[in-house]
């Protein structure tokens, strides 16, 4: 393990020594001889591929392991002090909030004023004090206007803060994050990024923030630890992490790390920032050269014939509390088999509305939607295709194994899905949605498949991007909705980009993805060049500008 | 009429409260089982003197007559269903479960936050089985089906996740720590006094209605019905007590 970490007098707001823990009925361990200190004030990122433990070591961290989840330990966990092997998540709540994937679990009452000020009712604060202490967290957080809505009301970016509220509210000095921007698009993931830093640099809370996305929080960070098969594998500097990462374990390396990288040039910058500040000085200013984009209005929008999907003046009307709205507003585009496209957009733009009127869940109030040749839809759960004991009782048949085929997953049709990895529970859900849809080698002429993503490490989407490349070539097109920038550059061809329901782009990936503030690359943000979304097209670009060959 | 005016007091107040939707909703489904109220009544019922259609023999029911005052009476009947489903309309459409759920706080603290969780949890399990039901349509053809046990346990299984998830949430946020917690607080309201005296005005011309022996309805053999001055005032607090949500902005909003 290399350690790279500065050392602090003070009393350390969370301290693991030596600590390991197995779940119940679990041969393997979750954690392995893990210690480490976070120090008052720090913002660690916790990084690792999927499976690493950071879950576990977060839930350790506030006492759900071993009170709530059960299981063996050893080791010690200290948390401001205390011994959690002696105090539990309740007793610890004061020190420490914690903040996981999914909102919808996380918040327990029906309006936001009563969820905020729930743990100081646990503790039996009065109610001048409550009062209080919930306008200042809500101040903080920037949702005071929320306080009387009901948490039913709220998008997912406000049900997320709305529980970061209230994991606040006991002012805790330790904040423990699990993945918190998941489920939010790229504006709302920002959004809360910034947040924390603010409660990390403002207020001095220390910040332990689990992240797939690095290139989101690296900037931020004093620390990094990555976990690795339950063990700590590297703890130190953001810019030693980087070195490491690209040493041995490349999918955890930033777009912009991996270009410098590659491009050969010295320093591996964290973060935009530190990036545009090299190149500055190799290379004439990031972005000035602008002569080649097209400066003439609307982007380029798409024709064709749609023999895959194709929308003409498409409205949805959805209805939500009692009141209707359009989510789809009149949305005309083409697809044509053998394409790979994302579908991007904020919270609410009518991603998944549009792959559901696709798929005939939805019917259009106006305008139509045509798919010739079937559809196979992968919604944004997963798990809600399984509901059966074991793989070969959800695929019979020669179409199911075509299907399996299709998706590339060869499992003993005896195994439970539940004890499939997350990518192969994927893969079977979609086999489920394909099975009897392909003829031959053929499959649906449209396959869609909603936020596929979420909590996904870099090695599991490029796996995705594979399959969806073998889908592809096989003819079928294929529609991504999904918030994941990066991913997007990486797998597809074409990127439409949904606004309020309209489409507001629909072009080329490297059109689309390049010059924008939040649609956008870490590597369009740091080369700020037309058509460079992508590491390869960053190290091309560079060595263009450089006249140096990066390494092969 | 005092059932009329009650139902009648129940719908303005929902509208005047912002829930015209909500009451229309409520109105459309307790009128229909009103409907069906009277209709079942009037066939069924061999009773009263008026007979206004004959309409002969039908097997298992033998001679059916509709009268008038079977035809009240099921009115009657329907109009108590129609005034149920107004007021559970409003309720679940303008009333805050929280705020509730403090007044009996004090009362029985689990109790209440049970209350709480089935008024969160229950929405989420509805959209969880909605979600699954789409996600079952999605299947492809040479799939196997999804049949209803298989559904069900699917919901259960994923609504007992949740609940875990939601009992390490309660865990976090103290629960388990046995204070004795605070009620929670009551944001007050400048409409308060207004709902308070309407309250009272409701009850008090109840109990006098009560205590003058109310109002008398009588069906059969013929239909009878007297309404005394007290009824007539009851009917009266209960239409204006509608109003209570009316305010000069044009009506009282809250959550």
């Amino acid at each position: 393990m290399e350690v790279d970490a500065p050392i602090t007098t003070d009393r350390p707001q969370l301290l693991l020594d030596g600590f390991s823990c197995s779940y119940p009925d679990s041969d393997s361990f979750a954690l392995r001889e893990v210690s480490l200190t976070v120090g008052s004030g720090e913002f660690v990122v916790l990084a690792g591929r999927s499976g690493s433990g950071k879950s576990s070591l977060l839930k350790a961290a506030c006492g759900l392991i071993p009170h709530f989840h059960g299981g063996t330990v050893s080791g010690t966990v200290m948390v401001g002090g205390r011994d959690t092997s002696e105090f539990g998540p309740g007793d610890l709540a004061d020190l420490v909030g914690y903040l996981a994937q999914d909102p919808e679990t996380q918040v327990v009452s029906t309006t936001v004023s009563a969820e905020i000020e729930l743990p100081l009712r646990f503790r039996g604060d009065g109610d001048a004090a409550r009062a209080r202490a919930v306008e200042e967290v809500a101040l903080a957080l920037a949702i005071p206007d929320l306080l009387d809505r009901t948490v039913a009301s709220l998008s997912g970016g406000e049900l997320q803060r709305v529980a970061l509220a209230a994991a606040l509210v006991t002012r805790p000095s330790l904040i423990l994050l699990d993945e918190p921007t998941s489920q939010l698009d790229p504006v709302a993931g920002d959004e809360l990024i910034w947040l924390l830093r603010r409660l990390n640099e403002e207020w001095g809370v220390s910040v332990v923030l689990a992240e797939h996305r690095l290139e989101r929080c690296l900037a931020a960070a004093d620390r990094v630890v990555a976990m690795d098969r339950g063990s700590v594998a590297f703890d130190g500097r953001p810019e030693g992490f980087l070195e490491f990462a690209l040493a041995v374990e490349p999918a955890l390396a930033t777009p912009a790390a991996r270009m410098f990288s590659l491009a050969g040039l010295p320093s591996l910058p964290v973060g935009v920032r530190q990036a545009r500040s090299a190149l500055s000085g190799l290379v004439s200013a990031p972005g000035a050269d602008r002569s080649d984009r097209n400066r003439s209005g609307d982007p380029t929008v798409r024709v064709g014939n749609g023999r895959a999907l194709r929308c003409e003046d498409l409205w949805v009307e959805l209805s939500s509390a009692g009141r209707s709205a359009d989510v789809l507003r009149g949305v005309d585009l083409a697809v044509e088999p053998g394409e790979k496209v994302a579908l991007m957009g904020r919270n609410g733009a009518g991603k998944s509305t549009l792959l559901r009127a696709a798929a005939g869940l939805v019917p259009p109030v106006a305008g139509k939607v045509v798919v010739r040749g079937g559809v196979a839809l992968l919604t944004q759960n997963p798990g809600d295709y399984l509901v059966r004991e074991s793989v070969g009782a959800e695929l019979e048949g020669p179409g199911g194994r075509a299907a399996l085929d299709a998706v590339g997953l060869e499992v003993d049709p005896s195994v439970d899905p539940r004890d499939l990895s997350g990518g192969e529970r994927q893969r079977l859900a979609l086999a489920i949605a394909l099975a009897g849809r392909t003829e031959g080698d053929a499959l649906p002429d449209l396959v869609a498949l909603d936020e596929p993503t979420r909590g996904m490490d870099r090695s599991l989407k490029d796996g995705l991007a594979h399959l969806i490349e073998t889908i592809a070539e096989r003819g079928a097109a294929v529609v991504v909705a999904t918030h994941d920038v990066e991913f997007a550059a990486g797998f597809a061809d074409r990127v439409i980009l949904l606004g309020d329901g309209e489409l507001i782009a629909d072009s080329d990936t490297g059109e689309v993805l390049a010059g924008g503030w939040y649609f956008a690359t870490e590597i369009s943000r740091v080369l700020d060049m037309p058509g460079v979304v992508t590491v390869e097209d960053g190290v091309v670009a560079l060595g263009q500008m450089t006249g140096r060959e990066g390494p092969e | 009429m005092v059932l009329l005016a009650g139902t009648l007091g129940a719908a303005l107040a929902g509208v005047g409260a912002g829930c015209g939707r909500a009451v229309l909703f409520s109105i459309k489904i307790g009128g229909a089982i009103a409907a069906l109220m009277i209709l079942v009544n009037g066939l069924v019922t061999e009773r009263g003197a008026t007979v206004l259609l004959r309409l002969g023999e039908w097997p298992l029911f033998g001679a059916v007559d509709v009268t008038a005052e079977a035809l009240m009476a099921g009115a009657v009947i329907g109009l108590r269903a129609l005034g149920t489903m107004v007021v559970i309309g409003v309720w679940s459409a303008a009333v805050d479960p929280d705020r509730v759920l403090t007044s009996v706080h004090r009362v029985a603290r689990r109790s209440a936050l049970t209350a709480t969780l089935v008024s969160r949890l229950v929405p989420l399990a509805v959209a969880d089985q909605a979600r699954l039901a789409e996600a079952s349509s999605l299947r492809g053809p040479a799939a196997t089906p999804v049949g209803k046990a298989a559904a069900a346990r699917r919901l259960l299984a994923g609504s007992l996740d949740r609940s875990v998830d939601v009992a390490a949430t309660l865990e976090l946020r103290g629960y388990s720590i046995g204070n004795k917690d605070s009620a929670p607080a009551r944001r007050r309201s400048r409409h308060d006094r207004r709902f308070l005296l309407s309250g009272l005005a409701i009850l008090a011309a109840l109990t006098v209605n009560l205590l003058a022996g109310g109002s008398q309805f009588d069906p059969y053999p013929t239909i009878t019905w007297h309404f005394g001055p007290t009824s007539l005032l009851l009917a009266a607090v209960l239409v204006l007590g509608g109003l209570v949500t009316r305010s000069g902005s044009g009506g009282i909003r809250g959550s």
